[in-house]
């Protein structure tokens, strides 16, 4: 877009633009607390369940486009062994997600590029194409977040239909990217309007670069065979966890669930560091221990993603660290790395 | 060796809904004890019809309740009115596959990967290395070829198994011997033979020693379980081949076929896309991850 396109709003906008879309008819996930305290994005029909104040939501958006598990075909078998298949898939929904992080929309970059590449994923390019993303620009980074390591910003744009800037108490300003975002524009009709010419964007948030991912690759192209994978993978139970909450791990099975003469076939998130994951029905794995597990989780994000799709796979929103139950922490590790 | 990402923007994605196309066994052909083939039809004409494929591409094929399986298209790309896989029971979905009928209705997705190098067969002499079930890939290359026998100079098959009840294609195991055109030599591991075995007697790497086959002029492919490439590529170094004209295929675990599961990843290739054929000295750059 040659101009930039800036809106202002009011400090209510997302309470605002939530009734304004739900009154549209249209879905609306949007920021919710649990009893618990745990801030995610969750369908609202009205802005009271929303909150406006939170460092980020506990689930990143893939889930959104890949479900944890997804009905990919459904079939029933007939008389003298015929098969239906189905179902025909549905026209989608338009769907608007309200107050993501940067980050998180960013991730959205690289999840295209596998989805997007030479094949184009059918399930996850439907829920990709119906969906608006506005997400909200971070002005207080937590202690955990390095966006700035790994080519992002508390500011960035990419992949944000939307991006607003402002806290709860300040009024919005509201960045268009893409023609979704301008259809996102009109819906809120006047509760926004053009910000007035010469009007600038917020200082960026200072976030120190806590690692250089090129020093990282440099020494993963050498060190294949090395006593760092052993000794860094020590703890690491192979639960997956790092995995589930990553906004760009993407790594799927396919199985058939059935029951009796019908069933389904989807596909479940699955994960490297799962030790059935490259087992092969010969016995034989590739990937016997832990340690080789736990390198291919480093090496496909900070070498073979940027080989392959020109970035690394990370987009620095620090869940795999606030939640590894055993404290293996990525961020040390790549910082132990580049030490090398 | 591809390192980059293969897509452009001007080149059109093929789009992807995971529903397999469905086909028919039309025959299936016990070849030992553990291993059957099944020869399909797309139960659609118009699939049927605009189903193109090249030796060494593979498939998802499935039975409904089971789950899908990768196996490769061991029928030849010149015999267009069928096509044939042959299955190990090994799991789940092979043991069910083995359990199907004549008539009964399973799933097929492909093709996918990439294929032997037909443009850069022509004209060379070609030395076929198989061991076990590996044969099945090179069933679809061999017939190929033979098809198209006048664009190939010599031809040679070395096929090995564990024991004379293990080899696979025994039927055309014996057309291939008697053609005029084509060496072949078949042997069963030490303590494999029966008294009427005629083959060789050793394994395959031995016996390809004892052919001392020239490297002039000559592309080598070979498939079969990976402890035989590996001697099998000591063998021909030792004979003064260039790994550079020899191919083999990986066997990673697959599920998605096309590049977005993540399962098949050696280093920075994608055995599903990549692959799996793989040239044996680009091999060897690799990590020893498969
Ligand atoms: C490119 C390619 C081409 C191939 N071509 C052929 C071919 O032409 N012919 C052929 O026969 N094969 C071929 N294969 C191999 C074939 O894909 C496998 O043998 C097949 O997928 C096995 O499927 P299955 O469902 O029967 O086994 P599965 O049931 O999936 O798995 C079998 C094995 O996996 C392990 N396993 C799975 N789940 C568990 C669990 N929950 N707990 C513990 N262990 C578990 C076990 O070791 C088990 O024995 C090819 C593979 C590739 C990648
Ligand atoms: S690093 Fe932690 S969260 Fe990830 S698999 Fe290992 S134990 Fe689980
Ligand atoms: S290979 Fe591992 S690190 Fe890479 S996307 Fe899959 S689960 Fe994530
Ligand atoms: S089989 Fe899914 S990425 Fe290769």
């Amino acid at each position: 877009m040659g101009e930039q396109k800036l809106y202002q709003a009011s400090a209510n906008w997302l309470k605002s633009a939530v009734d304004a879309l739900c009154a549209a008819g249209i879905e609306v996930l949007a920021p919710t607390q649990s009893e618990s305290g745990k801030v995610d994005l969750a369908r609202v029909t009205s802005s009271e369940q929303v909150i406006q104040s939170y460092p980020n939501t506990a689930f990143p958006l893939k889930r959104l486009f890949l479900p944890m598990s997804e009905v990919l075909l459904e079939y029933e078998k007939g008389e003298e062994g015929d098969v239906e298949l189905g179902p025909k898939s549905a026209p989608a929904k338009e769907l608007v997600i309200l107050g993501c992080r940067p980050c998180d929309a960013a991730a959205l970059e690289m999840l295209d590029k596998v989805f997007q590449w030479d094949y184009s994923d059918v399930p996850y390019q439907e829920k990709r194409d119906r969906t608006t993303v506005v997400s909200l620009a971070c002005s207080e980074p937590s202690p955990e977040c390095f966006c700035t390591s790994v080519g992002g910003s508390p500011q960035g744009s990419e992949q944000s239909d939307v991006l607003v800037f402002g806290g709860a108490n300040s009024a919005a300003l509201m960045q268009i990217n893409t023609a979704k975002g301008e259809k996102f524009i009109e819906r809120l009709a006047d509760t926004v309007t053009p910000a007035p010419e010469g009007t600038k964007l917020p200082e960026p948030t200072e976030l120190e670069q806590k690692f250089d991912p090129q020093k990282v690759k440099g020494w993963l192209d050498e060190n294949f065979e090395s006593n760092f994978w052993v000794e860094n993978s020590l703890g690491c139970l192979g639960c997956g966890t790092c995995s589930y909450l990553c906004p760009t791990c993407h790594c799927f099975d396919i199985v058939d669930e059935a029951s009796w003469n019908r069933g389904q076939r989807r596909r479940n998130w699955d994960c490297c560091s799962f030790a059935l994951f490259t087992l092969h029905a010969s016995g034989h794995n590739p990937r016997p221990d832990q340690a080789a597990r736990y390198r291919q989780r480093l090496m496909h994000k900070f070498k073979v993603f940027p080989e392959r799709f020109g970035r690394v796979a990370c987009v620095g929103c620090g869940r795999c660290l606030k939640n590894c139950a055993v404290g293996q922490n990525l961020l040390a590790d790549l910082a132990d790395i580049e030490s090398r | 060796m591809a390192t980059k990402n293969t897509s452009t923007a001007d080149q059109a994605l093929i789009p992807l809904d995971y529903k397999p196309s469905k086909m028919r066994i039309e025959r299936i052909t016990e070849e030992t004890s553990d291993t059957k083939t099944f020869r399909l039809n797309f139960c659609d004409a118009d699939e049927a019809q605009r189903f193109e494929f090249r030796a060494g591409q593979f498939g998802l094929y499935s039975v409904f309740g089971a789950g899908e399986a990768t196996f490769c298209i061991a029928s030849s790309p010149t015999r267009k009115e069928y096509i044939e896989c042959s299955v190990k029971r090994m799991g789940k979905v092979t043991a069910e596959l083995h359990q199907c009928n004549e008539g009964d209705i399973i799933g097929f997705r492909g093709p996918y990967g990439n294929s032997f190098p037909m443009e850069q067969m022509e004209g060379k002499n070609l030395l076929f290395i198989g061991g076990g079930i590996g044969l099945a890939p090179l069933r679809s290359l061999i017939w190929n070829c033979l098809d198209l026998r006048e664009q190939f100079a010599e031809m040679t098959i070395l096929y090995g198994a564990r024991t004379e009840a293990d080899l696979v294609y025994k039927e055309e195991l014996k057309t291939w011997q008697q053609m005029q055109d084509v060496r072949t030599a078949y042997t069963v591991d030490p303590g494999g033979e029966t008294p009427e075995w005629k083959g060789e007697v050793g394994f395959v790497p031995q016996i390809l020693e004892k052919m001392k086959p020239s490297p002039k002029n000559t592309i080598v492919i070979t498939c079969g379980p990976p402890i035989m490439i590996k001697f099998v590529l000591v063998s021909l170094t030792g004979l003064d081949f260039s790994l550079e004209s020899a191919y083999t295929t990986l066997e990673n675990r697959m599920k998605c076929g096309v590049g977005k599961c993540g399962r098949c990843n050696v280093g920075n290739q994608y055995v599903c896309k990549d692959g799996p054929v793989f040239r044996c000295s680009d091999l060897q750059n690799l990590p020893q991850e498969f």
